[in-house]
């Protein structure tokens, strides 16, 4: 694997969003810390009253930090993770990417943070079946409005770089899941994000694929200085990330550097 | 998102639903071609109708027994004079008229060495034609008789009747014509023989292409008319004075004899056709709107299935307005390939059935064909109208897309 994947301050940087029309709105909190919360709070009414789904989530996740989140089900991880991730608002506090508070932002300034500051890769993989590999992997970088020839040229680095360039032409349904998890990886990767969110990446794969898969991850974390948050049910991969935060009952129960 | 991936995407997505896609699009092609189709017809319909009534002159009115009806030449019975000698000089002294030309009219079965045709008899002075019928030519080596009771002029459909390739007859030819008429007495047979001493060239009026034109006193024998004439053409002394006679005529003779002008039979005529292309034109846009319901149901059933996948589309970053971009373009590219086609169709459609929808004249003869006209600014607005219809179809799906949580949509199975 060469450096192109773990480049940080690549001139052509997507996640340069400096020039966006929301950049009065966005509050620049440059330090060291890709993430931050501050008093997140997240409720839902429903028929039988008003149930907190987290409260008073605080913490910091720092460049190139590799993070698990764990907890029972129910416990509020996903919830915490669609936040991050900048798929939900909270019903209170901050998050701050990149030192942008994203919540601060109108709907279509989000949308903008999420292809330029955000990688997701699902459980599912969510890979748009009737397109080649290629696109798929392209998909973001089209969304950005990346010029042909860039988006082709970077699809084709990373293909090349997770091992399934000779993949590039095919269907993801005529993949392995181990596969298209790792097309999932390239679509999250193309344009260069912040910090990348993983939904039980491993979670629909055999024991030996979902190891290849967060091995990875690992890589890409260790060796490339990516920020990654990972959401997992499996403890034995849990404590070989970087830090274990663990969620109970919508709040951090506890926060572990392993 | 550029407008190429935009595109790109949308076609994609419409690829991979084949059948549905090819269903929603036939849907569209059979709306818009059949607005084509019917358009096409009543322009070539009213195109037709405007030919016949301009090679009639506009300084004449036709003049028969009763009451006219304005939407044929037929005439009531009732309270009807008979138009003899008497009447026809009655009228050739009203003020303003300059000449006054009695017709017989009828059909015959024609026989040429074995070969019969049934034809429109005309039975007039023919050196009188001129005055209904301004423009009209006669080919190389015709001769007019008015005084000749043998000698008959034929107009053009009758000697070369469509879809023939040899002439029914030619100069010089000698034709039999057959005519039956009912009396107190019974059913007979007149037959008389005539020589063709002329032949009309086109003249755009169906009516004297399809005719035989004969002299008046041979037409009072075939047709056994008893000198009573059938019509009378009045020719008033300039147009401007058309509507003056028409005052006399019926002032002299009121309901008893009624007189019309071409004008106001082409009036009335268009304001038919215009009546039936209103109607036939809501029966295509009920069409198109069909399509468009098509439409709606595709993309609607489309955005259900594809929840996820535009979910995931927003995860990675995709505007509300590129999700809506996406599914109306996909209902725009099913409302192009729809309204071409369907206008290629329309096209092709309009000119079969025009074959297959041929009327036969009255009088007998080969069967009027009348082309379609296609009208390059209607078929622009039938394509637009498909178009626009199939995006506003495209609206509601691609609103709801667009308006989806991401974080729900991903949730959805």
């Amino acid at each position: 694997m060469t450096k192109s994947i773990g480049v940080q301050n690549d001139e052509k940087n997507t996640n340069d969003v400096s020039n966006t029309k929301s950049e009065k709105s966005m509050q620049s909190i440059i330090d060291d810390f890709v993430l931050k919360t501050e008093h997140v709070y997240k409720t839902f009414d429903s028929a039988a009253g008003k149930v907190i789904a987290l409260e008073d989530i605080n913490f910091k996740v720092k460049r190139g930090q590799f993070v698990s989140i764990m907890g029972p089900s129910g416990s509020g991880k996903s919830t915490l993770l669609n936040i991050l991730g900048a798929l939900d608002r909270p019903s209170s506090g901050k998050v701050i990417i990149n030192g942008y508070d994203i919540f601060s932002l109108a709907d279509s300034e989000i949308a903008t943070m999420r292809n330029r500051l955000i990688g997701y890769i699902f459980q599912s993989y969510n890979l748009v079946n009737r397109s080649t590999v290629e696109i798929n992997v392209k998909l973001p970088a089209i969304i950005a409005g990346m010029s042909t020839s860039e988006a082709n040229s970077r699809a084709k680095k990373i293909l090349e770089e997770l091992g399934i360039a000779d993949k590039a032409k095919q269907k993801p349904s005529n993949l392995s899941g181990g596969q298209q998890q790792r097309v999932a990886i390239a679509r999250c990767l193309i344009n260069n994000p912040a910090i990348i969110m993983a939904d039980e990446p491993t979670g629909n794969l055999d024991t030996k694929t979902g190891q290849d898969i967060f091995d990875m991850l690992k890589l890409l974390s260790h060796k490339f200085g990516r920020t990654i948050l990972m959401v997992t049910h499996n403890p034995e991969l849990a404590q070989l990330t970087d830090r274990t935060v663990l969620i109970k009952d919508g709040r951090i129960e506890n926060d572990i550097m392993n | 998102m550029n407008p190429k991936d935009i595109f790109l995407l949308a076609f994609e997505a419409l690829v991979d639903r084949k059948v549905r896609t090819v269903l929603t699009i036939l849907m569209v092609v059979l709306g818009s071609s059949l607005v084509v189709i019917l358009n096409g017809l009543s322009a070539g319909q009213a195109a037709f109708l405007e030919q016949q009534f301009n090679t009639l002159a506009a300084n004449v009115l036709f003049v028969g027994s009763g009451q006219r009806s304005f939407s044929s030449f037929a005439t009531s019975t009732s309270n009807s004079l008979i138009i003899n000698n008497v009447v026809l000089a009655k009228i050739k002294s009203l003020p303003n008229v300059s000449d006054a030309i009695p017709e017989y009219t009828g059909s015959v079965q024609m026989n040429v060495e074995g070969n019969t045709q049934r034809a429109s008899i005309t039975s007039i002075d023919p050196s009188k034609l001129v005055v209904e019928l301004p423009n009209l030519q006669y080919v190389d080596g015709s001769t007019i008789k008015p005084g000749d009771r043998s000698s008959a002029i034929v107009g053009d459909t009758i000697v070369n009747p469509p879809g023939a390739s040899t002439p029914f007859l030619t100069l010089g030819e000698t034709i039999k014509a057959t005519a039956t008429y009912s009396d107190s007495s019974g059913s007979h047979t007149v037959v008389k023989n005539f020589v063709i001493t002329g032949i009309l060239k086109p003249s755009g009026n169906a009516g004297i292409d399809r005719s035989v034109i004969i002299n008046l006193d041979a037409g009072n024998e075939l047709l056994h008319k008893l000198n009573r004439y059938d019509q009378i053409i009045v020719a008033a002394t300039t147009p401007d004075d058309v509507d003056t006679v028409q005052g006399e005529l019926t002032s002299t003779f009121g309901k008893t004899l009624g007189a019309t002008t071409p004008k106001a039979l082409m009036a009335v005529r268009v304001q038919a056709a215009s009546g039936n292309n209103a109607f036939i034109l809501m029966v295509g846009i009920i069409a198109l709107v069909v399509g468009a319901v098509g439409i709606v149901t595709t993309l609607y059933n489309s955005v259900t299935e594809r929840i996820r996948e535009i979910g995931t589309m927003k995860a990675i970053g995709a505007q509300n307005t590129e999700i809506l971009a996406l599914f109306i373009v996909e209902a725009a590219l099913i409302g192009i390939i729809g309204a071409s086609l369907g206008t290629i169709i329309g096209i092709v459609g309009g000119y079969i059935l025009s074959i297959f929808t041929t009327t036969s004249p009255a009088g007998g003869g080969p069967p009027i064909h009348i082309p379609p006209i296609f009208v390059p600014m209607d078929l622009i607005k039938v394509w637009l109208l498909s178009l626009f219809l199939s995006v506003l179809a495209g609206m509601y799906p691609a609103w709801k897309a667009s308006k989806l949580s991401p974080m729900v949509a991903l949730r959805r199975e």
